[in-house]
């Protein structure tokens, strides 16, 4: 066959041989080494329990929150090529992302409904890892790191909820940040670190979009890696313990 | 399997013709400690094409959600002029309902920190490994969490509407301080209601876990009383509307 000769031949060329360090993965000893030797996927064991394939036990909720981030930082990156954090230019770039920007106003669609779509998914994921009792010994301190995430994740939406600089955005912000506001002694202040002054204006709006695209995905993507390390090192999915 | 071999001998096996041998036995906490071969697949191809379906799948949702419904854009932020209703994002809003009904302090800053504090806590409450990885632990679980969750969709939407008609703030107003009337009587309200099914599990002699299940589940389900509430049915000066009566000009859903 001169097809298949062909790919032999690519496929045992120095250059294809310095990218993947394994063979066509249809023997053990190939698919293991698929899953160890490329860095997306080794996250993931070798192998892996049926049990915890199963769609009824987890719902693939965490994977689904996983998949949100990623099209939350894609369309969140297209984004920013147009929008400008400043209190006169921040509303007109969201009339030109809408109205003149190439699928602009598609781009900021995914990127608000993924948005709600990330929270809601956390959410039911810490709700389906309560319920299944995933969160017991060895794996306390993933959950706390779940729970981290949790916090993280409303922020990054919350941070992001005031940039398009509409009035919906606006008094979502004022209403949010007063309840921070009522706690005594400490809510005053906290209330004013986070706003940089004592009503929202323009150095609240750069302090968001800071925490948004920069301080909040970072700790995210690290606190991920983490979470997702953890879970292989408590051993998998709490379903194998059955 | 009719005959019951040993753990150890299935992982190790005695008799293979194996050239190399198992030198030390170690003992040490380790997830993998004490269990058996497991009935397992390999990662490739199965979980990657799974996850490349999910991949597929949400994104192909959110494509076509995101062609259907556009994200909303108001007119641009102005501080003299309220907008009425203003609500915070939808997983915030269920604060902002508590905060009709008690103290900010008690429902802005005490209640959600209890809530974290509790989550954050829960794994060194309950640590027994028994049933782990089994949704609700047992039968008898799935009743407790269906029934509590059942008491909570009655009980948080009654205390609502309750407090709504008759207003403790307004009626205990200049009758007793302020701090009784608006947190101590709320929040000892709200603890009795949560108190109140965990205490009736208890004494059908509940393990820690049962306990557990009841506590999340009226919490959990508490804050989706609230935030339904006060996503749904907040009107216009965060008034209470019943469905359907909201006035024509205001959908709650504008706001996402």
């Amino acid at each position: 066959m001169a097809l298949s000769s062909l790919t032999t031949r690519i496929s045992q060329s120095g250059p294809w041989r310095s990218f993947f360090r394994h063979g066509w993965p249809d023997n053990p000893l190939d698919r293991s080494l698929t899953m160890t030797s490329n860095i997306f996927f080794h996250l993931h064991p070798v192998k892996v329990s049926r049990r915890s394939l199963r769609w009824s036990y987890s719902f693939g909720l965490g994977v689904i929150s996983a998949i949100l981030f990623g099209v939350l930082i894609w369309t969140g990156v297209l984004l920013m090529f147009y929008y400008v954090p400043s209190v006169e230019r921040a509303y007109p770039t969201m009339k030109e992302i809408q109205f003149s920007v190439p699928l602009g106003q598609f781009t900021r669609n995914m990127h608000r409904w993924s948005a709600h779509a990330m929270v809601l998914m956390v959410i039911l994921h810490m709700a389906r890892v309560f319920y299944t009792g995933a969160y017991k010994p060895p794996r306390e301190f993933n959950w706390i790191v779940g729970v981290v995430l949790l916090l993280l994740t409303l922020g990054a939406s919350f941070t992001g909820y005031l940039l398009p600089w509409d009035q919906l955005a606006y008094w979502a912000i004022t209403v949010g940040t007063n309840i921070a506001g009522y706690a005594p002694v400490a809510g005053p202040p906290a209330r004013e670190i986070l706003l940089g002054g004592s009503e929202v204006g323009q150095n609240a709006l750069i302090r968001f979009y800071t925490l948004h695209i920069a301080v909040l995905p970072l700790l995210i993507t690290l606190l991920v890696s983490l979470h997702l390390w953890r879970v292989r090192k408590d051993g998998g999915l709490a379903a194998n313990e059955t | 399997m009719t005959t019951q071999t040993p753990v150890t001998d299935e992982i190790f096996p005695k008799h293979t013709g194996k050239t190399y041998a198992l030198v030390e036995l170690m003992r040490g906490e380790g997830p993998m400690v004490g269990k058996g071969p497991d009935d397992t697949v390999f990662s490739f191809p199965v979980v990657l094409l799974w996850e490349a379906l999910l991949l597929l799948g949400v994104t192909l949702t959110i494509f076509v959600f995101s062609l259907l419904k556009q994200a909303p854009l108001e007119e641009i932020a102005n501080p003299l002029i309220t907008t009425d209703p203003a609500k915070a994002p939808w997983y915030f809003v269920g604060l902002q309902e508590l905060l009709e009904h008690m103290h900010p302090t008690l429902a802005g800053v005490i209640i959600p920190t209890l809530l974290v504090l509790f989550l954050m806590a829960l794994p060194y409450l309950d640590h027994s490994r028994a049933n782990v990885g089994v949704w609700f632990s047992s039968a008898r679980g799935r009743w407790i969490v269906g029934l509590t969750a059942l008491y909570t969709a009655i009980v948080m939407p009654a205390y609502i509407a309750l407090d709504n008609a008759f207003s403790l703030r307004e009626l205990l107003r200049g009758v007793v301080q302020q701090w009784v009337a608006q947190g101590l009587l709320p929040g000892g309200i709200l603890a009795v209601l949560v108190a109140l099914p965990v205490l009736v599990v208890w004494r059908r002699k509940a393990d820690t876990r049962e306990l557990m299940l009841t506590l999340f589940t009226v919490m959990f389900a508490s804050a989706v009383v609230f935030t339904a509430s006060g996503f749904l049915l907040r009107g216009p000066g965060f008034k209470l509307y019943l469905p359907g009566q909201m006035p024509w000009w205001y959908n709650p859903w504008d706001g996402l």
